[in-house]
Order: C-alpha cells, then structure tokens, then sequence
C-alpha cells in the first residue's frame, strides 16, 4: 500500500555563498510526531526555512501531501496547512495576546474582509479562545504580547499555530527558554497536539525528544546522518560521534 | 469609564463645535477662522493617508504628496479641461490618484524601510517634474486655476464654493466619512492584518497572510485618501500646481503624524491642526517658524513617541478610575 507522504524533501540544498547550509536532504517526514536532531549549526533551522518557505532553496524540490511546493510562497504554504514555530520567539508585540490568536485563526475564512467588525467575530473568537485555553494563556489574553515571559511567548506561538489549524506543525525549539515545570506542561501539550496533527519539532532537549518523537533524523552539517526510531538512534555510533564535545548532559540523553 | 469612551465622547463633542462652527465663529467675529479650519481638516486627512501607510501598515511614505497631487489635477483638469462639474471632477480626481497608486504600489510594496521610503520619494519626483514640464496639460510653474461649478442645484436653489460656509461643509462632510471609513478599516479583519504585518511581517507570512497584497491594499487606500484631500484642495484654491507634489510637502504628512500620534485614528489631524497653525500664524510674526516645527518634532519624538494623541491617551489611563 503506498501512502502519500505528508511532507517530501528531494534532494535539497541551500548554500550560504560557499557553506552548504543543508546538503542533498533527501527525507520524508510526517505521520505523528518526528524529531531532528543535531548539533549547532547542523542546518535544521534552515531546512526549517526552506519548508515554510521563508527560503528559497539552492536545490531539490519540496512536496506536501504530494503537491509540490518548492515554488511556493510562505504564505501560501501556511494556506495549505502547514503552521510553524520560530526559534527566535516571533509574536506580534503591539497587539494582545488575544489578537495574536484571533489573527492567526482568521486567516482561514476571508482574511482581507474590509467591511466586518473583527471584535463581532464569534466564530473565530471561539476558536481563538479555544486555542489559548489549550496552551493555559487564557489569563493573559488582554495582555500585550510583548510583555509576556520568554516561555509564555513560546506558548503564544504554538497558540497561534494551534490556531490554524494546520495539518502538519513545525515546531522550532519549543522549549527552549522554559522553566522546567514548563517544559513538562509543553510536552504533555505537544503529545497531546501530536494525536491529531503531523509535528516535526526540532529540539536539543534529547529528554523531551525521545519522550516525544516516533522516529528521529539526526543531521549533521547539512547531511541526514542517521533516521530512525529513537531506540536505533540512540545506539547509533555515529551519532554519537556527531554529538561528541556537546556537552555532558546531551551525551548522557543519548546513552540513556 | 474607559479610555475609549472618553475619546468617542470627546470626538463627538469635537464633531458637533466643527459642525456648529459657521455660526458660532460669526458671533466672535472670528470668521476668517473658518477657511483655517477647512484647511486644517484637509491637511489632517491628507496625513491620515501617511499614517495608515506607517502607523497602521509600517511603511514609511515620502511620497504621499504624489497622490495628493493626482488629486488636485484631476479636479482642475476635469473641470478646466473637461468642463466637468464638481462630483464628477472629484471623481476623478480620486479615481487619478488610486490608479497612480495602484501602479507605484506594485513596486514600491516590495521594498521596506528606507528603500520603500525612496522609491516613493523618486516616484513622486518624476512626476513633480514631468507636471512641471508638461505645460499644456498642467499650467506648468503657473498651475492651473479654475471656476469651481456649483456641489449641487435644488430648483432655484443652488450650493456653491463661494458661499464659505457651503464650502466648509462640504469639506467637513468628506474629512467626517474620511476619517468614520478608516476607523472601520482599523476595526476590520483587514485592519488586524494591516497590524500583523506592521508588527512582523514574517510571522504574518507564516500565519498565512499575503504580505505583498495586503501592503499593496494600504497603499492603495492611502492613495485615495491623499487623493480626496488633494481634490478637496484643489476646490478650495480654485487651482492645482506641481508645488504640492514635491516631496517636502509628503515630508510635512510624516511630521504631522508624528506629531499628532502614530498610528491613532484622530492623531494625523491633531498634528495637521497644530501645525498648520503654527505655519499661518508664527509665519507672519517670525520667518524662522520652521525652527518652532522643528523643536516640537524633536520634542514629541523624545517625550512623547505615541505622539499627542498616545501620550493623551497615557494620561486618560493613568487617572483614577479609568480603564486603559
Ligand atoms: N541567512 C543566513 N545567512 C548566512 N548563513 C546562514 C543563514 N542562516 C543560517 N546560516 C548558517 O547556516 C548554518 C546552519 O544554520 P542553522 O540555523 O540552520 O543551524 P541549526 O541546526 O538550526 O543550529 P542551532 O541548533 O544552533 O539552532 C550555520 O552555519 C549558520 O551560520
Ligand atoms: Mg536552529
């Protein structure tokens, strides 16, 4: 039986003048939740950017739910379903935590309309509502996004994610920054958000990766290193090599 | 109370001693403030067309003064040209002005910051100096004067530019559904994304928003605006001239917003108002009147960024018992 990918990467590079930021990533990823791994500067925020279309890449083509996509503006990407995190926390400082959400889940239905009232929008307002209750920010909708804690901000973003609906949801670091109550509550959501929707996170946190993550891709230096379930990865010689000099807590997540 | 019921019941209050205003000035004999007043209300949307590019959308305009120009020639052009009479010569003037628009925001919206800020100053350039040379059509250096023809006729009666109270109303009434058209576009879905991509344009893009057309859309909009208010001028001098397309009068736009308040529906007027006022009036005492411009620009910026309006609006909510 052969399935459509949800998303599918060919053959992709993107050069940064003569650094191969990501180089010839061959992957198809999707189908609950899937992780990637890799030391600093490995080039997973820039496949990142190449999916989402914030880049556009040297090479390859990019294909989700076998459409391609590689030519594809950022925006309509997102119109297709695809929602995703900053690693840099990216939220709109000016407005209300609450208008952060309701815009994120008004671009589904007539997003320019010039003539409504957005406060008279029940619609969007529940779901907008509905996506803050999930993340537990219900308290601070009336807030100025700008104001917000660093792990309150991480929370915002996937609030709007969320918003959107989307069928596939990158998630860029979403921990980082967070106080380990924080990080435990972020997991649990992100399991539960797992269940209905494709995640890809990207994370250095091997605890919440192999809590979370089904299947593993560790790239190093632009390339796919190793794929797998997390128990092969975590016995995959190799990555540990790639990981070597990284720092004690790190190696020890990836013997444990 | 609330900081925006407040505002809504000062602005009506606002509403109603401008409305009043053509019999009320008489009684002080205070009439020649009247055209002032007219003139402040035309200024103040022309600078409401920069601050919805800036303060509302994040894109800092130079050349808003093209559109106020396009403005002003299609009316004079309309009516001495074309012998139209006033609503169709509006028309036209506003329509010359979205279409200018909609033609330099294909290009202009894919730049920011100052590359956007040039390529409208070099577009309302060109044009400035290709009036200036196209003197058939636009009376070059001299402009272009003209007879208004009367805004309406009832049988006998009929509603002319010369009588200064008509003329006033009838520039009233569009400032009025000027300014109610944008205070609804803010509060429209539209607006929130006006917003999003001020406030970033990449997360907006992510989010799904077109973040080229919905720039394009501002700038469309701005156009017109600044195209009414150079119509409306255009009535109200009984000419056009290529001197209001310079770039210095877009600058003076960019300045009254900041002024008057960034980004806020009243502030671009309240900046207009003042400053206009400071021109008409210091400028027949002292000639350096420009250097008073220039303290309060450097004040606001310093002390109040939100400009008037923000920093108002900072004070309402500070006050005991009112909700921000
Ligand atoms: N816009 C850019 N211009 C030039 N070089 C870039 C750009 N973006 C990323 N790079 C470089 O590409 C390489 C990969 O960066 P990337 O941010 O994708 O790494 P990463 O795996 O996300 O690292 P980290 O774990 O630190 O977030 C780095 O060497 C980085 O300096
Ligand atoms: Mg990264």
């Amino acid at each position: 039986m052969s399935v459509v990918p949800v998303l599918e990467l060919i053959d992709v590079s993107r050069r940064f003048g003569g650094l191969r930021a990501v180089d010839g990533v061959t992957l198809s990823l999707g189908r609950g939740i899937s992780a990637i791994i890799g030391p600093n500067g490995a080039g997973k925020t820039t496949l990142f950017n190449l999916i989402s279309g914030l880049l556009p890449p040297s090479a390859g083509r990019i294909q989700l739910h076998g459409q391609d996509i590689t030519h594809l503006k950022a925006h309509a990407r997102a119109r297709l379903g695809m929602a995703r995190t900053l690693q840099i926390k990216s939220v709109f400082p000016a407005l209300s935590v609450y208008e952060n959400v309701w815009i994120a889940a008004r671009q589904r239905y007539r997003p320019l309309d010039p003539f409504g009232l957005w406060r008279r929008d029940r619609a969007t307002a529940a779901e907008a509502e509905a996506a803050l209750e999930e993340v537990g920010l219900t308290g601070c909708a009336d807030m100025a996004a700008g104001s917000l804690s660093y792990g309150d901000v991480a929370r915002l973003e996937i609030a709007m994610a969320l918003a959107q609906r989307p069928s596939l949801l990158l998630l860029d670091e979403p921990v980082c920054g967070m106080s380990p109550a924080e990080t435990e509550q972020a997991v649990a959501l992100i399991r539960r958000i797992g269940e209905r929707t494709d995640v890809v996170i990207i994370e250095h946190d091997m605890e919440v990766v192999f809590g979370l993550a089904e299947r593993i891709v560790v790239l190093a230096q632009g390339r796919v290193l190793a794929d797998g379930p997390p128990a092969a990865i975590a016995a995959d010689p190799a990555v540990q090599e790639a990981y070597l000099g990284q720092g004690e807590d790190e190696e020890e997540a990836v013997h444990g | 109370m609330s900081v925006t019921a407040i505002n809504r019941t000062l602005t009506a209050v606002l509403l109603a001693v401008l409305v009043a205003a053509p019999w009320v000035l008489p009684m002080f004999e205070a009439e020649f403030w009247l055209a002032i007043t007219a003139e402040m209300l035309i200024w103040g949307l022309f600078a409401a067309s920069a601050n919805l590019l800036f303060g509302h959308v994040g894109l800092l305009s130079f050349g808003q003064a093209l559109y106020f120009g396009f403005g002003m020639y299609g009316v004079a052009i309309g009516v001495d040209r074309f012998g139209l009479g006033f609503w169709p010569a509006l028309g036209l003037g506003i329509a010359a002005a979205v279409a200018m628009a909609a033609v330099a925001g294909v290009f202009a919206v894919r730049l920011t910051w100052h590359y956007f800020a040039i390529i409208t100053v070099v577009f309302s350039l060109i044009f400035y100096f290709l009036a200036l040379r196209l003197k058939p059509l636009t009376g070059g250096d001299d402009g272009l004067s003209f007879a208004p023809p009367p805004v309406a006729r009832f049988g006998d009666v009929t509603l002319s530019l010369g009588d200064e109270t008509v003329q006033y109303l009838v520039i009233l009434a569009f400032a009025v559904a000027a300014f109610a058209f944008q205070a609804r576009l803010y509060a429209s879905p539209l607006g929130r994304a006006f917003a999003a991509v001020r406030e970033s344009e990449r997360k907006a893009a992510l989010l799904g928003i077109d973040v080229l057309k919905v720039r394009w859309i501002a700038f469309v909009i701005a156009g017109g605006l600044a195209g009414l208010a150079g119509a409306l001028f255009a009535f109200y001098g009984r000419y056009a001239s290529a001197t209001y397309m310079y770039y210095v009068v877009s600058g003076e736009a960019v300045i009254w917003t900041i002024v008057g308040g960034t980004g806020t529906l009243l502030g671009p007027g309240i900046g207009a108002a003042l400053l206009t006022l400071v021109r008409e009036e210091l400028s027949t005492v002292w000639e350096h009147y420009l250097l008073v411009v220039g303290a309060v620009v450097i004040l606001t910026v310093v002390f109040a960024p939100r400009g008037i309006a923000g920093a108002w609006n900072a004070a309402l909510a500070r006050l005991p018992g009112v909700r921000s």
